[in-house]
């Protein structure tokens, strides 16, 4: 395995992470159990709105310390769960 | 010229659609001049339905001496107040809860109509949005409204409506579809944003205007998909070059355009390049008429012609004419970028919010000491809130103490001024003036 290909116990501690907050971000909103994420959940199809996003991306940044949004000087706005954890993944291997 | 002139002047078939939406459509002989009205009355437009608040435009305009366009989420005792400030008599809304909203006898030197024209020219009062400050009346008429209009060419325009119409950007794109020619699409506004587009979609939206901040969220949804938009247009907040670069690759078809815009100045341009920020010879040479310069890093900007009776009297002018827009500007590489705003305003996800406001809500409550808001970039709503607040217990379980001041917020404050994050300290730094700081 070379560093480029993502270690998948990593990829696997990041997607927890970013449920994590997800949960975290919904318990404070919701009296009810948050929504289960797969790899193809559309995130703004999950209660979430334009501000609800916005403060995700804020959290994961105090957590995980990057923003690949702000980083990224690529144009890229993930729709579903997985392709969030991989652009996330993405940007930490960088 | 009214509206409804300027509409007829297209030359349209009568039974040409203005306006779609689900209901079915809005033609010019649906909306007639509205001939049950004194000449002198100044008529508030309240209207939940997209459809039905063009209809009333289509028959005040020309008939009444003013008229005063209010958001439709505005509370029932907010209406009552703008329109005694107004001195509106009249209530055209298509809203149930607004049958009990008091009507004033008409005043003839009420404090909103001292400004109103003579001349049989209808004057439209528009408030500012923002969502912290109470709403000011800004002055406009048709034709300072509708000098971005630009004829369309054919094949003509399907302009898709996801704004709120009451609003300058909501506005500009209805002017823009009936008097530019072309139709409006007006989905329902109660459908989330997915049901929205499969609505603009599947009525063959070509144009479509929206903030940066709903262009990213709409990016983000399988439904972006289904768009094929000739035009896209950003407004309301500053476009970065994430968003214009997503969008110029999404839809390679399309013009990409960023509108700049100040409903207190009554003024606006466009940008066509795609490109974040605006060509620096403006500075130069102006555009569209509109003049700039800039002064201690903000932007100051002089409509054409004599707009003194329109602009918000809150706007600071300077000896030339200029008025202060408050969004701050850096020059690099012949392009001029937007920054953001003064202290004074935070723009989020294209709603301002004064931070003061949100430090008075927060220092009302009980246990609350003292606190700082400041804003914090995002790269999706352009802005977030950041709140440092100071318990009077400096033992205060910090975990409690922060879902207490966060439940407070939520219950006081709309959605883009509660702080996205809350940190507790133990004291809050105070400028020598006494005043928070807010550097940084």
């Amino acid at each position: 395995m070379t560093d480029t290909v993502p270690n998948a116990a990593n990829v696997e501690a990041l997607r927890e992470k970013i449920r994590a907050v997800f949960n975290e971000m919904w318990a404070e909103d919701h009296d009810t159990p948050p929504p289960p994420l797969s790899a193809d959940t559309v995130l703004l199809e999950t209660g979430f709105d334009s501000m609800g996003f916005a403060v995700f991306v804020a959290r994961l940044d105090d957590d995980l310390g990057y923003d690949p949004f702000s980083d990224s000087d690529e144009a890229y706005y993930p729709s579903t769960f997985g392709e969030f954890v991989d652009f996330y993944q993405k940007a930490a291997s960088h | 010229m009214a509206l409804r002139n300027r509409v007829a002047g297209l030359g349209l078939d009568d039974d040409a659609a203005l306006v779609r939406h689900p209901a079915g459509l809005l033609r010019l002989a649906d909306a007639g001049p509205a001939t049950d009205l004194a000449r002198d009355s100044v008529v508030a437009v309240c209207c939940y339905q997209p459809a039905r608040f063009i209809a009333e435009l289509l028959g005040l305009d020309g008939q009444v001496a003013g008229l005063l366009l209010l958001a439709p989420a505005l509370p029932p005792a907010a209406v009552a107040a703008m329109m005694t400030q107004a001195g509106a008599s009249v209530l055209r809304t298509d809203r149930d809860d607004l049958a009990d909203v008091d009507l004033q006898p008409p005043t003839p030197q009420g404090p909103g109509k001292a400004g109103l024209s003579r001349g049989g020219e209808t004057t439209w009062l528009m408030t500012t949005s923002g969502t912290t400050g109470i709403p000011k009346i800004v002055r406009h008429n048709l034709a300072s409204l509708t000098r971005s209009v630009r004829p369309a060419k054919a094949p003509l325009p399907r302009w898709g409506l996801v704004y709120e119409p009451s609003r300058f950007a909501g506005l500009q794109v209805v002017l823009q579809a009936l008097i530019g020619g072309g139709e409006l699409i007006a989905p329902d506004p109660s459908g989330d944003i997915g049901e929205r587009l499969r609505y603009l979609a599947a009525n063959g939206c070509t144009h479509l205007s929206a903030t940066p901040t709903l262009w990213r969220k709409l990016l983000m949804l399988p439904e972006a998909a289904l768009l094929a938009p000739q035009q896209v247009t950003l407004g309301g907040e500053i476009a970065d070059a994430g968003i214009l670069r997503a969008l110029t690759a999404r839809y390679p078809a399309a013009r990409v355009t960023h509108i700049y815009a100040s409903t207190e100045a009554g003024v606006g341009f466009s940008v066509k390049d795609g490109l974040p920020g605006m060509p620096a010879s403006y500075l130069r040479d102006g555009v569209g008429g509109v003049r700039l310069r800039v002064a201690d890093g903000e932007l100051w900007i002089k409509p054409p012609g004599d707009d003194s009776s329109r602009r918000a009297a809150h706007i600071s002018v300077d000896d030339e004419g200029y008025l202060r827009t408050g969004d701050l500007v850096r020059e690099d590489s012949g392009r001029l970028f937007f920054v953001g705003r003064d202290s004074s305003t935070i723009n989020i996800g294209g709603t301002k919010v004064h931070p003061e406001a949100v430090e008075a809500i927060v220092n009302a409550h009980p246990m609350v000491a003292a606190c700082q808001v400041s804003s914090r970039p995002n790269p999706l709503v352009g802005s977030l809130l950041t709140l440092a607040v100071a318990p009077h217990d400096a033992d205060m379980d910090a975990a409690l103490f922060k879902q207490s001041v966060k439940d407070w917020c939520r219950e006081r404050l709309p959605r883009e001024a509660q702080p996205a994050t809350i940190k507790m300290v133990g004291s809050i730094t105070e400028t020598a003036a006494g005043k928070v700081s807010r550097a940084g």
